[in-house]
Protein backbone atom coordinates (compact mmCIF):
# COMPACT_ATOMS: atom_id res chain seq x y z
CA UNK A 1 0.00 0.00 0.00
CA UNK A 2 1.54 3.33 -1.05
CA UNK A 3 1.77 6.42 1.07
CA UNK A 4 1.13 9.92 -0.18
CA UNK A 5 1.49 11.49 3.26
CA UNK A 6 3.77 14.51 3.09
CA UNK A 7 5.24 16.30 6.08
CA UNK A 8 4.94 20.05 5.56
CA UNK A 9 8.15 21.85 6.49
CA UNK A 10 8.04 24.97 8.62
CA UNK A 11 9.83 28.00 7.25
CA UNK A 12 12.46 27.81 9.97
CA UNK A 13 13.66 24.46 8.62
CA UNK A 14 16.88 24.79 6.66
CA UNK A 15 15.91 22.82 3.55
CA UNK A 16 12.82 23.39 1.43
CA UNK A 17 12.57 19.72 0.47
CA UNK A 18 14.06 16.61 2.00
CA UNK A 19 13.46 13.08 0.72
CA UNK A 20 14.89 10.13 2.61
CA UNK A 21 14.96 6.50 1.50
CA UNK A 22 12.16 6.90 -1.05
CA UNK A 23 11.08 3.58 -2.58
CA UNK A 24 8.66 2.99 -5.43
CA UNK A 25 7.79 0.01 -7.60
CA UNK A 26 5.24 -0.63 -10.33
CA UNK A 27 3.40 -3.85 -11.17
CA UNK A 28 3.01 -4.93 -14.79
CA UNK A 29 0.89 -7.63 -16.38
CA UNK A 30 -1.89 -9.85 -15.06
CA UNK A 31 -1.58 -12.60 -12.45
CA UNK A 32 0.07 -15.15 -12.61
CA UNK A 33 2.37 -13.40 -15.11
CA UNK A 34 2.45 -10.22 -13.03
CA UNK A 35 5.92 -8.71 -12.56
CA UNK A 36 7.03 -5.91 -10.29
CA UNK A 37 9.72 -3.42 -11.26
CA UNK A 38 11.39 -1.49 -8.44
CA UNK A 39 12.15 1.97 -9.84
CA UNK A 40 13.30 3.73 -6.69
CA UNK A 41 15.17 1.70 -4.05
CA UNK A 42 15.99 4.33 -1.47
CA UNK A 43 16.48 7.72 -3.11
CA UNK A 44 17.65 10.61 -0.93
CA UNK A 45 17.90 14.28 -1.76
CA UNK A 46 17.49 17.71 -0.27
CA UNK A 47 17.27 21.24 -1.63
CA UNK A 48 17.86 24.36 0.45
CA UNK A 49 16.61 27.90 -0.17
CA UNK A 50 18.67 29.76 -2.80
CA UNK A 51 19.85 26.52 -4.39
CA UNK A 52 19.50 25.39 -8.00
CA UNK A 53 19.91 21.62 -7.87
CA UNK A 54 19.94 19.20 -10.80
CA UNK A 55 18.62 15.66 -10.96
CA UNK A 56 20.14 13.65 -13.80
CA UNK A 57 19.94 10.04 -14.89
CA UNK A 58 19.37 7.82 -17.89
CA UNK A 59 15.97 7.49 -19.55
CA UNK A 60 13.75 5.35 -17.33
CA UNK A 61 15.93 5.83 -14.25
CA UNK A 62 13.00 7.19 -12.22
CA UNK A 63 13.59 10.96 -12.29
CA UNK A 64 9.98 11.83 -13.16
CA UNK A 65 8.71 9.23 -10.68
CA UNK A 66 10.74 10.86 -7.91
CA UNK A 67 9.46 14.29 -8.95
CA UNK A 68 5.83 13.12 -8.86
CA UNK A 69 6.38 11.64 -5.39
CA UNK A 70 7.85 14.93 -4.15
CA UNK A 71 4.86 16.85 -5.56
CA UNK A 72 2.32 14.41 -4.14
CA UNK A 73 0.94 13.19 -7.47
CA UNK A 74 2.24 9.68 -6.83
CA UNK A 75 2.18 7.68 -3.60
CA UNK A 76 5.48 6.15 -2.48
CA UNK A 77 6.02 2.64 -1.14
CA UNK A 78 8.45 3.74 1.56
CA UNK A 79 10.68 6.52 2.82
CA UNK A 80 9.94 10.04 4.01
CA UNK A 81 9.24 13.30 2.20
CA UNK A 82 9.23 16.73 3.83
CA UNK A 83 8.38 19.75 1.74
CA UNK A 84 6.67 23.14 2.00
CA UNK A 85 2.95 23.61 1.37
CA UNK A 86 3.68 26.25 -1.29
CA UNK A 87 5.46 24.58 -4.18
CA UNK A 88 5.35 24.86 -7.93
CA UNK A 89 5.55 21.89 -10.28
CA UNK A 90 6.18 21.90 -14.00
CA UNK A 91 5.62 18.38 -15.40
CA UNK A 92 7.63 17.00 -18.32
CA UNK A 93 4.52 16.73 -20.53
CA UNK A 94 2.18 19.71 -20.17
CA UNK A 95 -0.83 18.80 -18.00
CA UNK A 96 -3.37 21.26 -19.43
CA UNK A 97 -6.99 21.35 -20.64
CA UNK A 98 -7.06 21.44 -24.43
CA UNK A 99 -10.28 23.48 -24.73
CA UNK A 100 -9.47 26.16 -22.14
CA UNK A 101 -7.59 29.37 -22.87
CA UNK A 102 -4.30 30.55 -21.40
CA UNK A 103 -6.15 33.08 -19.20
CA UNK A 104 -8.58 30.42 -18.00
CA UNK A 105 -5.62 28.26 -16.93
CA UNK A 106 -4.22 31.14 -14.89
CA UNK A 107 -7.65 31.64 -13.30
CA UNK A 108 -8.02 27.97 -12.35
CA UNK A 109 -4.55 27.66 -10.84
CA UNK A 110 -4.94 30.98 -9.00
CA UNK A 111 -7.98 29.41 -7.28
CA UNK A 112 -5.93 26.36 -6.37
CA UNK A 113 -3.11 28.51 -4.96
CA UNK A 114 -5.55 30.69 -3.02
CA UNK A 115 -4.64 33.91 -4.89
CA UNK A 116 -7.10 36.79 -5.15
CA UNK A 117 -7.99 38.36 -8.51
CA UNK A 118 -5.49 41.23 -8.20
CA UNK A 119 -2.60 38.88 -7.33
CA UNK A 120 -3.61 36.58 -10.18
CA UNK A 121 -3.70 39.40 -12.75
CA UNK A 122 -0.36 40.76 -11.55
CA UNK A 123 1.33 37.33 -11.65
CA UNK A 124 -0.15 36.38 -15.03
CA UNK A 125 0.81 39.70 -16.63
CA UNK A 126 4.37 39.42 -15.32
CA UNK A 127 4.87 35.85 -16.55
CA UNK A 128 3.24 36.48 -19.93
CA UNK A 129 5.68 39.34 -20.38
CA UNK A 130 8.70 37.48 -19.02
CA UNK A 131 8.10 34.41 -21.21
CA UNK A 132 6.85 36.54 -24.12
CA UNK A 133 3.56 34.87 -24.93
CA UNK A 134 1.11 37.62 -23.93
CA UNK A 135 -0.47 37.68 -27.41
CA UNK A 136 -1.72 34.12 -26.88
CA UNK A 137 -3.59 34.75 -23.63
CA UNK A 138 -7.01 34.40 -25.32
CA UNK A 139 -6.01 31.27 -27.26
CA UNK A 140 -7.11 27.77 -26.34
CA UNK A 141 -4.35 25.29 -25.53
CA UNK A 142 -5.26 23.21 -28.60
CA UNK A 143 -4.36 26.25 -30.75
CA UNK A 144 -0.89 26.72 -29.21
CA UNK A 145 2.44 25.43 -30.53
CA UNK A 146 4.39 22.92 -28.43
CA UNK A 147 6.79 25.61 -27.21
CA UNK A 148 3.99 27.97 -26.15
CA UNK A 149 2.22 25.15 -24.31
CA UNK A 150 5.45 24.55 -22.45
CA UNK A 151 5.66 28.24 -21.56
CA UNK A 152 2.17 28.05 -20.07
CA UNK A 153 3.10 24.82 -18.30
CA UNK A 154 6.07 26.59 -16.69
CA UNK A 155 4.18 29.82 -15.94
CA UNK A 156 1.51 27.90 -13.98
CA UNK A 157 4.24 26.51 -11.73
CA UNK A 158 5.68 29.97 -11.08
CA UNK A 159 2.62 32.21 -10.71
CA UNK A 160 2.38 31.98 -6.89
CA UNK A 161 6.15 32.48 -6.33
CA UNK A 162 6.59 29.16 -4.50
CA UNK A 163 9.26 28.40 -1.90
CA UNK A 164 10.15 25.25 -3.82
CA UNK A 165 10.08 24.84 -7.60
CA UNK A 166 10.16 21.35 -9.12
CA UNK A 167 10.90 21.35 -12.86
CA UNK A 168 10.84 18.18 -14.93
CA UNK A 169 12.71 18.99 -18.18
CA UNK A 170 10.75 22.23 -18.46
CA UNK A 171 12.40 23.55 -21.63
CA UNK A 172 11.36 20.83 -24.11
CA UNK A 173 10.17 22.68 -27.22
CA UNK A 174 11.76 26.02 -26.27
CA UNK A 175 13.71 27.91 -28.91
CA UNK A 176 17.26 28.98 -28.04
CA UNK A 177 16.28 32.47 -26.86
CA UNK A 178 13.53 31.15 -24.62
CA UNK A 179 15.89 28.47 -23.32
CA UNK A 180 18.41 31.12 -22.27
CA UNK A 181 15.64 33.26 -20.78
CA UNK A 182 14.46 30.24 -18.81
CA UNK A 183 17.86 29.90 -17.15
CA UNK A 184 17.98 33.63 -16.39
CA UNK A 185 14.54 33.38 -14.78
CA UNK A 186 15.59 30.37 -12.73
CA UNK A 187 18.82 31.97 -11.56
CA UNK A 188 17.02 35.20 -10.63
CA UNK A 189 14.51 33.29 -8.54
CA UNK A 190 17.26 31.18 -6.98
CA UNK A 191 19.05 34.39 -5.98
CA UNK A 192 15.80 35.70 -4.47
CA UNK A 193 15.65 32.67 -2.14
CA UNK A 194 13.67 30.04 -4.04
CA UNK A 195 14.83 26.42 -3.86
CA UNK A 196 14.76 24.82 -7.32
CA UNK A 197 15.11 21.16 -8.31
CA UNK A 198 15.35 20.55 -12.02
CA UNK A 199 15.48 17.34 -14.01
CA UNK A 200 18.11 17.77 -16.68
CA UNK A 201 20.15 15.51 -18.91
CA UNK A 202 22.43 17.91 -20.70
CA UNK A 203 26.04 17.90 -19.51
CA UNK A 204 26.40 21.51 -20.62
CA UNK A 205 23.83 22.59 -18.06
CA UNK A 206 25.78 21.27 -15.09
CA UNK A 207 27.81 24.45 -14.77
CA UNK A 208 24.57 26.37 -14.18
CA UNK A 209 23.62 24.14 -11.24
CA UNK A 210 24.79 24.48 -7.64
CA UNK A 211 24.67 20.71 -7.05
CA UNK A 212 23.72 17.67 -9.10
CA UNK A 213 22.17 14.37 -8.01
CA UNK A 214 22.59 11.38 -10.30
CA UNK A 215 19.81 8.80 -10.15
CA UNK A 216 21.03 5.31 -11.05
CA UNK A 217 19.76 1.86 -10.07
CA UNK A 218 17.01 3.46 -7.99
CA UNK A 219 19.34 5.45 -5.78
CA UNK A 220 20.67 9.01 -5.82
CA UNK A 221 24.35 9.71 -5.79
CA UNK A 222 25.88 13.16 -5.35
CA UNK A 223 29.43 13.32 -6.75
CA UNK B 1 -17.70 33.97 -7.77
CA UNK B 2 -16.88 30.96 -5.58
CA UNK B 3 -14.03 28.62 -6.50
CA UNK B 4 -16.58 25.83 -6.95
CA UNK B 5 -18.64 27.79 -9.48
CA UNK B 6 -15.56 29.08 -11.30
CA UNK B 7 -13.95 25.67 -11.65
CA UNK B 8 -17.24 23.92 -12.50
CA UNK B 9 -18.01 26.60 -15.10
CA UNK B 10 -14.63 26.05 -16.74
CA UNK B 11 -15.29 22.31 -16.93
CA UNK B 12 -18.66 22.91 -18.64
CA UNK B 13 -17.09 25.32 -21.16
CA UNK B 14 -14.44 22.71 -21.90
CA UNK B 15 -17.12 20.45 -23.41
CA UNK B 16 -19.40 23.01 -24.99
CA UNK B 17 -16.48 24.43 -27.00
CA UNK B 18 -16.27 21.28 -29.10
CA UNK B 19 -18.40 21.92 -32.18
CA UNK B 20 -18.93 18.22 -32.82
CA UNK B 21 -20.21 17.72 -29.27
CA UNK B 22 -22.69 20.54 -29.76
CA UNK B 23 -23.87 19.02 -33.04
CA UNK B 24 -24.25 15.59 -31.43
CA UNK B 25 -26.24 17.06 -28.54
CA UNK B 26 -28.94 17.79 -31.09
CA UNK B 27 -28.34 15.03 -33.65
CA UNK B 28 -28.43 12.05 -31.28
CA UNK B 29 -31.81 12.83 -29.63
CA UNK B 30 -33.26 13.59 -33.06
CA UNK B 31 -31.92 10.30 -34.44
CA UNK B 32 -33.14 8.26 -31.46
CA UNK B 33 -36.59 9.84 -31.19
CA UNK B 34 -37.43 10.40 -34.86
CA UNK B 35 -35.80 7.43 -36.54
CA UNK B 36 -34.82 4.76 -34.05
CA UNK B 37 -38.14 4.90 -32.17
CA UNK B 38 -40.06 3.97 -35.30
CA UNK B 39 -38.40 0.55 -35.47
CA UNK B 40 -38.09 -0.03 -31.73
CA UNK B 41 -41.39 -1.90 -31.52
CA UNK B 42 -40.11 -4.37 -34.13
CA UNK B 43 -36.88 -4.82 -32.14
CA UNK B 44 -38.84 -5.53 -28.97
CA UNK B 45 -41.06 -8.00 -30.79
CA UNK B 46 -38.02 -9.83 -32.17
CA UNK B 47 -36.49 -10.04 -28.67
CA UNK B 48 -39.74 -11.35 -27.17
CA UNK B 49 -40.63 -8.07 -25.47
CA UNK B 50 -43.99 -6.36 -25.20
CA UNK B 51 -43.14 -2.73 -26.00
CA UNK B 52 -45.36 -1.26 -28.69
CA UNK B 53 -47.09 1.97 -29.53
CA UNK B 54 -45.67 5.28 -30.60
CA UNK B 55 -45.90 6.91 -27.15
CA UNK B 56 -43.82 4.25 -25.40
CA UNK B 57 -41.13 3.84 -28.06
CA UNK B 58 -40.63 7.57 -28.57
CA UNK B 59 -40.41 8.19 -24.82
CA UNK B 60 -37.91 5.43 -24.19
CA UNK B 61 -35.80 6.58 -27.16
CA UNK B 62 -35.51 10.05 -25.61
CA UNK B 63 -34.28 8.49 -22.36
CA UNK B 64 -31.72 6.40 -24.18
CA UNK B 65 -30.45 9.41 -26.11
CA UNK B 66 -29.87 11.28 -22.85
CA UNK B 67 -28.21 8.23 -21.27
CA UNK B 68 -25.92 7.60 -24.24
CA UNK B 69 -24.76 11.21 -24.49
CA UNK B 70 -24.23 11.66 -20.74
CA UNK B 71 -22.36 8.37 -20.40
CA UNK B 72 -19.99 9.38 -23.20
CA UNK B 73 -19.53 12.95 -21.87
CA UNK B 74 -18.83 11.75 -18.32
CA UNK B 75 -16.35 9.15 -19.61
CA UNK B 76 -14.44 11.77 -21.57
CA UNK B 77 -14.56 14.23 -18.65
CA UNK B 78 -12.46 11.73 -16.72
CA UNK B 79 -10.45 10.29 -19.58
CA UNK B 80 -9.31 13.48 -21.31
CA UNK B 81 -8.62 15.63 -18.26
CA UNK B 82 -7.09 13.18 -15.79
CA UNK B 83 -3.56 14.66 -15.81
CA UNK B 84 -4.64 18.31 -15.60
CA UNK B 85 -7.21 17.54 -12.88
CA UNK B 86 -4.58 15.75 -10.79
CA UNK B 87 -2.20 18.67 -11.21
CA UNK B 88 -4.91 21.13 -10.15
CA UNK B 89 -5.79 18.99 -7.12
CA UNK B 90 -2.11 18.71 -6.09
CA UNK B 91 -1.66 22.48 -6.57
CA UNK B 92 -3.97 23.03 -3.63
CA UNK B 93 -7.56 22.61 -4.77
CA UNK B 94 -7.75 19.04 -3.49
CA UNK B 95 -9.24 15.96 -5.14
CA UNK B 96 -12.62 16.36 -3.39
CA UNK B 97 -13.15 19.90 -4.70
CA UNK B 98 -12.06 18.93 -8.21
CA UNK B 99 -14.48 15.98 -8.07
CA UNK B 100 -17.30 18.26 -6.83
CA UNK B 101 -16.70 20.67 -9.71
CA UNK B 102 -16.69 17.77 -12.17
CA UNK B 103 -20.00 16.47 -10.75
CA UNK B 104 -21.51 19.95 -11.04
CA UNK B 105 -20.36 20.16 -14.68
CA UNK B 106 -21.68 16.66 -15.45
CA UNK B 107 -25.07 17.45 -13.91
CA UNK B 108 -25.26 20.75 -15.82
CA UNK B 109 -24.48 18.94 -19.08
CA UNK B 110 -27.02 16.24 -18.12
CA UNK B 111 -29.72 18.90 -17.73
CA UNK B 112 -28.88 20.37 -21.15
CA UNK B 113 -28.88 16.95 -22.81
CA UNK B 114 -32.13 15.97 -21.11
CA UNK B 115 -33.79 19.22 -22.16
CA UNK B 116 -32.83 18.63 -25.80
CA UNK B 117 -34.11 15.04 -25.65
CA UNK B 118 -37.34 16.17 -23.96
CA UNK B 119 -38.02 18.93 -26.49
CA UNK B 120 -37.40 16.51 -29.36
CA UNK B 121 -39.83 14.04 -27.82
CA UNK B 122 -42.40 16.78 -27.23
CA UNK B 123 -42.13 17.99 -30.82
CA UNK B 124 -42.34 14.44 -32.22
CA UNK B 125 -45.37 13.02 -30.49
CA UNK B 126 -46.52 15.03 -27.52
CA UNK B 127 -46.35 13.46 -24.07
CA UNK B 128 -49.20 12.29 -21.86
CA UNK B 129 -47.35 13.12 -18.60
CA UNK B 130 -44.71 15.70 -19.56
CA UNK B 131 -43.32 16.33 -16.05
CA UNK B 132 -42.99 12.62 -15.40
CA UNK B 133 -41.23 12.20 -18.73
CA UNK B 134 -38.84 15.12 -18.06
CA UNK B 135 -37.89 13.70 -14.66
CA UNK B 136 -37.39 10.19 -16.05
CA UNK B 137 -35.22 11.45 -18.95
CA UNK B 138 -33.07 13.41 -16.47
CA UNK B 139 -32.79 10.24 -14.36
CA UNK B 140 -31.50 8.34 -17.40
CA UNK B 141 -28.91 11.08 -17.95
CA UNK B 142 -27.70 11.20 -14.34
CA UNK B 143 -27.53 7.42 -14.00
CA UNK B 144 -25.22 7.33 -17.02
CA UNK B 145 -23.06 10.10 -15.56
CA UNK B 146 -22.22 7.46 -12.94
CA UNK B 147 -21.63 4.74 -15.54
CA UNK B 148 -19.42 6.93 -17.76
CA UNK B 149 -17.37 8.36 -14.89
CA UNK B 150 -16.82 4.91 -13.37
CA UNK B 151 -15.58 3.46 -16.65
CA UNK B 152 -13.34 6.53 -17.12
CA UNK B 153 -11.78 6.10 -13.69
CA UNK B 154 -11.07 2.39 -14.25
CA UNK B 155 -9.97 2.45 -17.91
CA UNK B 156 -7.58 5.15 -19.07
CA UNK B 157 -7.52 4.25 -22.79
CA UNK B 158 -10.12 6.29 -24.74
CA UNK B 159 -10.99 3.60 -27.28
CA UNK B 160 -11.40 0.72 -24.83
CA UNK B 161 -13.24 2.89 -22.33
CA UNK B 162 -15.70 4.36 -24.80
CA UNK B 163 -16.41 0.88 -26.21
CA UNK B 164 -17.15 -0.36 -22.69
CA UNK B 165 -19.59 2.52 -22.11
CA UNK B 166 -21.36 1.57 -25.35
CA UNK B 167 -21.45 -2.11 -24.31
CA UNK B 168 -22.99 -1.30 -20.90
CA UNK B 169 -25.51 0.96 -22.63
CA UNK B 170 -26.45 -1.68 -25.22
CA UNK B 171 -26.89 -4.45 -22.66
CA UNK B 172 -28.88 -2.15 -20.36
CA UNK B 173 -31.10 -0.82 -23.14
CA UNK B 174 -31.90 -4.07 -24.91
CA UNK B 175 -32.45 -6.17 -21.80
CA UNK B 176 -34.72 -3.63 -20.07
CA UNK B 177 -38.42 -3.92 -19.24
CA UNK B 178 -40.68 -4.54 -22.24
CA UNK B 179 -37.69 -5.02 -24.56
CA UNK B 180 -37.05 -8.72 -23.98
CA UNK B 181 -38.71 -11.79 -22.55
CA UNK B 182 -35.55 -12.96 -20.77
CA UNK B 183 -35.23 -12.42 -17.03
CA UNK B 184 -32.20 -12.98 -14.81
CA UNK B 185 -29.55 -10.46 -13.95
CA UNK B 186 -29.70 -8.72 -17.34
CA UNK B 187 -33.24 -7.59 -16.56
CA UNK B 188 -31.92 -5.51 -13.62
CA UNK B 189 -29.88 -2.89 -15.45
CA UNK B 190 -29.28 0.55 -13.93
CA UNK B 191 -32.16 2.21 -15.83
CA UNK B 192 -34.79 -0.49 -15.24
CA UNK B 193 -37.04 1.66 -13.02
CA UNK B 194 -36.48 4.82 -15.05
CA UNK B 195 -37.62 2.84 -18.10
CA UNK B 196 -40.85 1.88 -16.35
CA UNK B 197 -41.49 5.54 -15.48
CA UNK B 198 -40.76 6.75 -18.98
CA UNK B 199 -42.96 4.15 -20.68
CA UNK B 200 -45.79 5.04 -18.29
CA UNK B 201 -45.29 8.76 -18.97
CA UNK B 202 -45.34 8.15 -22.73
CA UNK B 203 -48.48 6.02 -22.69
CA UNK B 204 -50.39 8.10 -20.15
CA UNK B 205 -50.43 5.47 -17.40
CA UNK B 206 -49.87 6.32 -13.73
CA UNK B 207 -46.54 5.50 -12.09
CA UNK B 208 -46.43 3.79 -8.70
CA UNK B 209 -44.60 5.58 -5.88
CA UNK B 210 -42.24 2.63 -5.57
CA UNK B 211 -40.87 3.29 -9.04
CA UNK B 212 -40.17 6.93 -8.17
CA UNK B 213 -38.37 5.92 -4.98
CA UNK B 214 -36.32 3.32 -6.85
CA UNK B 215 -35.36 5.84 -9.52
CA UNK B 216 -34.38 8.41 -6.87
CA UNK B 217 -32.19 5.81 -5.16
CA UNK B 218 -30.58 4.81 -8.47
CA UNK B 219 -29.80 8.47 -9.28
CA UNK B 220 -28.28 9.11 -5.84
CA UNK B 221 -26.21 5.95 -6.08
CA UNK B 222 -25.03 6.90 -9.59
CA UNK B 223 -24.00 10.40 -8.44
CA UNK B 224 -22.15 8.91 -5.45
CA UNK B 225 -20.34 6.52 -7.81
CA UNK B 226 -19.54 9.42 -10.15
CA UNK B 227 -18.13 11.48 -7.28
CA UNK B 228 -15.95 8.55 -6.23
CA UNK B 229 -14.78 8.06 -9.81
CA UNK B 230 -13.92 11.75 -10.31
CA UNK B 231 -12.15 11.76 -6.93
CA UNK B 232 -10.17 8.63 -7.82
CA UNK B 233 -9.06 10.22 -11.09
CA UNK B 234 -7.94 13.47 -9.39
CA UNK B 235 -6.16 12.09 -6.33
CA UNK B 236 -2.52 10.98 -6.14
CA UNK B 237 -1.86 7.65 -7.85
CA UNK B 238 -0.62 4.62 -5.93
Amino acid sequence: MGSSQITVLRTATRCVVRATGVRKGFGHGVWPMRRRVEVLKGADLHVCPSELVGLVGENGSGKSTLMEILVGLLARDGGEVERPARLGYCPQLPMLWEKLTVDEHFALFARAYGMDDAARDRAAAGLLEELQFARYRGYRVEQLSGGTRQKLNLALALMHEPELLLLDEPYAGFDWETYLRFWEMSERRRDAGMGILIVSHFLTERERLDRVYTLADGRTDQP
Amino acid sequence: MSAFAAVGGSFVREHLRTRLTLALLVAIPVFFVLIFASVLGEFAKALGGTMSGNGATSAISAGWAAAFLCGALAFFQVSSSRGADRRLAAAGLGAARVASARIAAAVALGIVVSAVAFVTLWARSGIAHPWHAAAAILAFALIYVGVGALVGALIAAPLEGSLLVVLVFAVDAFSGPSMTSSGGILAHGPTRDATNLLIAAGTGEPSPGGDWLAVGAAVLLALAVAFGAFWLAARSRS
